[in-house]
């Protein structure tokens, strides 16, 4: 079963590659999932040494090969921590190493080992025993110890020295146990400032200290009352136990100071990340970002068009990153492979550079790639661990924008569907009930050519004639659409007098305005406007022609013009069938049509083309309703500034 | 006299044999005799070939455009010339007007309104000479004494108001351009605010006439064009 997954406990040692091949294969046996899992407590990490980090990276790295997933646990109860994680991961077998004794170093995991099969119910466990690979690499060297930390070891012994000669005075006076306890002093102190070794150095030096100088008899290290043998031993013992913990919690605090640094970065990146949407800006930002976490310039290549990677985004200027062919290739493969290539890998491991494919579960985004300098070291695995959470964090904020990208142009692609629909329909309607009444009414004509009275004969010519006209404002209307959609309809601005206007715009609707009564309000002369009297005079018209549609024959319509403060308004009120509130502005939104009006022909382009054209004048058109019954449309039109004219030339009549 | 209003010939250039057909069928039962030409070249040639009484010109042709047409006609003629335009096309109608065409006629059009441009362009065509005074209904302008009565009593108009109306009314049916009536009462220098005044001078001319603006009378506004001084027949 898939759930059965399989965890490989790996260490430093070299016998751990042994457990990871053997865990492999038994994963593929039961075709499940595996995990690796290493101790990273800050107790191990102070006791490994290079040697031994470098030992356990490689471990790791092998694990990632070999197709596990790589986990840490931390904390002091390793035993327990171990379960708690298999547990969590629903793990059934765990595979764990069993070390050879005659190392001393290896004791404490021994016991994890037991500790691990004691309480380990439900989980089998698998003890390999212990034999190194032939490819083991050499020796464990020397503890670690960095030259010239002599200093620590200085400073206790003239600390010690101080303190005896401050004591000397008086300690005869003191109980020797209460000189005992001050000597714990600087065993605390190189705890928490140099570490265990110089705190068990102190202790060390301490109790001779004590022995030699407050001891009788004193002066020399033989002790008389054999009772202070056991003052040393338990002396000795809180000396060894503070130390310990003093400098595990100071390892503990840097361990978690680094950990938090990490956490800040990640949190610092994935906040940024979510606030911005613009792909770009986001790179350059977390190219940033990395680079100052992992404290090496990065690069990051992005797909192009024909999908071959280009540079396009870097911490530091473009020419730092030489354009190199060895470059492009690197992070091709990456690219294509989904997989890190470069140093600390071991695919050309020798390349200055690491290139690791940004990639999201479905797909790979592009690659990004750190610059390391000839000579200096590979990533440690806690950097490499951080280095792949922030690339996984860019590639999902780069999915993040690709989706809205894509969301959008979806989101595009059916609205243009939608309208392209919509201009379907309204066009084939449009054009073919016309056609429909011209064609039947012309061969009505042809063929039954003295069956019709003269009447008969008038009213299918002037059904003609009205079929034609409507399929010519459906042209003009859609050619008025497209000029005003690409952008084509320039403003052929001139002075124009909106009473002329209006004059011209009553003229044209006269042949059908039928009985409504049709008002003209001007409240005195009306400034002069600047803009495209053809143009306006269009409004006017598809406006008032609205009115006469929506309204019944009879009723009045008004049309007044005001001028207010820097606008002119014109106004057109009708008693038809209104507008709901719901649809004030959808009116004017192009193929719109009103579910109340679906019995009138139109096309839904009227209005439209009226804001198109009134809002290029930089003016407003909207919808309102009249009292209680009909609309009004409202043209607002920007008056310019009349002082710019120069005053008329005063004539005398003749 | 050269032209009667019926009876006269006219020349059609147009590239759509529809409505070559159309113009023919309904001018000639309006008593017209009609001449084809299908394209700008064969218009050219049959405008000095048959001298026509007046010329209906497409400007949308191919080849020579309809605007070439017209200068080479007008290099040694000047028979009337209504052009037909689409709608969308103001500037070449007033480029054709201002070029000397003498009226437009926009596509769809009635044929009630190509029959009466005709009439109007023919009957202009045929005046020879100028009659001193022009009477349209309740309205008379005597030229020679520049006195204007409406219903019989004189209205007081400026000199530009005088002018304005003379041009008008002298052309009555015809459009004219505003380029032309600036060029007319304010001479080759006229400039933008000009278009400015003739808007005003309008206006005023109209509110002596006792004009509704919003539903004019005698001065028609032809949008982006210019004036048309309404003849009631």
């Amino acid at each position: 079963m898939a759930q059965d997954k399989v965890m490989v406990c790996v260490s430093p040692s070299p016998y751990s590659r042994k457990l990871l091949r053997h865990g492999h294969e038994m994963a593929a046996g039961l075709r499940s999932e595996w995990i690796a899992v290493y101790v990273d407590s800050s107790h191990k990490a102070m006791k490994y040494g290079k040697e031994k980090q470098k030992e356990l990276e490689r471990n790791l790295r092998l694990a990632e090969e070999l197709g596990a997933e790589v986990i840490s646990v931390t904390g002091e109860r390793i035993a327990e921590e171990l379960l708690a994680a298999a547990r969590e991961r629903n793990v059934k077998h765990l595979v764990i190493g069993k070390p050879s004794r005659s190392r001393l170093s290896e004791w404490l995991p021994r016991t994890i080992v037991e500790q691990v099969i004691r309480s380990s119910d439900g989980i089998n466990v698998y003890v390999i025993p212990g034999i190194a690979e032939k490819t083991s690499p050499k020796r464990e060297g020397k503890p670690y110890r960095t030259p010239g930390n002599w200093r620590p070891y200085a400073a206790i012994t003239a600390l010690i020295a101080i303190l005896t000669m401050v004591l000397r005075p008086f300690g005869l006076t003191f109980e020797p146990v209460n000189i005992a306890l001050i000597y714990l002093f600087p065993v605390l102190l190189s705890a928490v400032y140099w570490g265990i070794r110089p705190a068990f150095y102190a202790a060390g030096l301490g109790v001779l200290a004590f022995d030699f100088f407050f001891i009788p008899p004193f002066l020399s290290f033989t002790v008389a009352d054999l009772r202070y043998l056991v003052s040393f031993g338990v002396y000795l013992s809180v000396a060894g136990l503070t130390a310990s913990l003093a400098a595990r919690l100071k390892q503990q605090l840097e361990y978690s100071k680094q950990r938090e640094a990490h956490t800040a970065s990640l949190y610092a990146l994935s906040r940024q990340i979510s606030a911005i949407t613009d792909i770009h800006s986001l790179l350059d930002n977390v190219s940033c970002q990395i680079s100052q976490t992992v404290g090496a310039p990065i690069a990051m290549y992005l797909p192009d068009e024909k999908n071959r990677l280009v540079l396009t985004h870097a911490s530091t200027k473009l020419t730092e990153w030489e354009q190199s062919r060895e470059e492009i290739v690197m992070a091709d493969m990456a690219y294509e492979q989904g997989e890190t290539v470069g140093r600390s890998t071991d695919t050309l491991r020798e390349f200055p550079g690491c290139f690791m494919p940004l990639k999201t579960e479905e797909r790979i985004y592009g690659v990004l790639a750190v610059k390391l300098a000839h000579g200096t070291e590979a990533f440690s695995a806690e950097q490499q661990r951080l280095l792949e959470a922030l690339s996984g964090l860019a590639a999902s904020a780069m999915a993040r924008v690709k989706l809205a990208e894509e969301a959008k142009l979806a989101h595009l692609t059916a609205e243009s569907e939608r309208l392209r629909s919509a201009i379907l329909d309204s066009v084939s309607h449009e054009l073919r009930t016309p056609l429909a009444t011209i064609i039947g009414s012309v061969t009505g004509l042809i063929e039954g050519e003295r069956l019709f009275s003269s009447e008969d004969r008038m009213e299918l010519l002037a059904t003609i004639r009205d079929g034609a006209l409507r399929m010519n404002r459906l042209v003009m209307n859609l050619l008025g659409m497209v000029q005003l959609e690409s952008g084509m309809l320039r403003l052929q601005k001139r002075w124009c007098d909106v009473e002329d206007i209006i004059g011209v715009t009553l003229s044209q609707v006269k042949d059908y305005q039928q009985h409504r009564e049709l008002s003209v309000h001007l409240t005195g002369p009306l400034p002069l406007i600047l803009g495209d009297e053809i143009l306006l005079e269009q409004v006017l018209v598809n406006v008032v022609s609205n009115s006469i549609k929506y309204s019944p024959d009879h009723s009045k319509i008004v049309l007044s013009a005001n001028p207010k403060q820097d606008v002119l308004v014109i106004s057109v009120s009708d008693q038809g069938i209104g507008i709901a509130e719901s649809e004030q502005d959808r009116v004017f939104s192009k193929f719109y049509r009103s579910e109340t009006s679906m019995h009138v022909p139109g096309t839904g382009l009227g209005l439209a083309i009226c804001k198109g054209i009134v809002e290029l004048h930089g003016g407003t058109i909207s919808a309102k309703p009249n009292g209680t019954q009909g609309t009004v449309i409202s043209i607002t039109l920007p008056l310019p500034e009349q002082a710019s004219l120069h005053t008329m030339p005063q004539e005398k009549e003749m | 006299m050269a032209a009667q209003e019926s009876g006269a010939r006219i020349l059609i250039v147009d590239d759509e044999p529809q409505i070559r057909k159309l113009l023919k069928v309904t001018l000639q039962a309006h008593q017209y005799e009609i001449y084809e030409a299908a394209s700008g070249e064969e218009g050219v040639l049959q405008a000095s070939l048959v001298h026509p009484d007046l010329i209906v010109l497409d400007l949308g042709l191919p080849g020579i455009p309809g605007m070439e047409v017209l200068s080479r006609i007008r290099d040694w003629s000047a028979t009337p010339v209504i052009v037909l335009t689409a709608k969308d096309r103001e500037e070449d109608k007033i480029a054709a007007l201002d070029s000397g065409a003498d009226d437009y006629v926009t596509k769809p059009f009635s044929m009630g309104e190509l029959v009466a441009r005709i009439r109007v362009a023919l009957r202009h065509a045929a005046k020879s000479v100028n009659e001193p005074v022009l009477l349209f209904g309740e309205l008379s302008i005597d030229l020679a004494q520049r006195i204007v009565e409406l219903r019989g009593e004189r209205i007081k108009l400026t000199p530009t108001e005088y002018e304005l109306l003379k041009i008008l009314a002298s052309h009555a049916g015809k459009v004219v351009t505003q380029r032309q009536l600036l060029q007319q009462v304010w001479g080759s220098h006229h400039s933008e605010t000009d278009s400015h005044y003739l808007r005003v001078y309008i206006g005023h001319l109209r509110k002596k006439l006792g004009e509704d603006s919003t539903r004019p009378k005698y001065l028609v506004t032809e949008p982006g064009i210019g004036y048309r001084f309404q003849a009631r027949d």
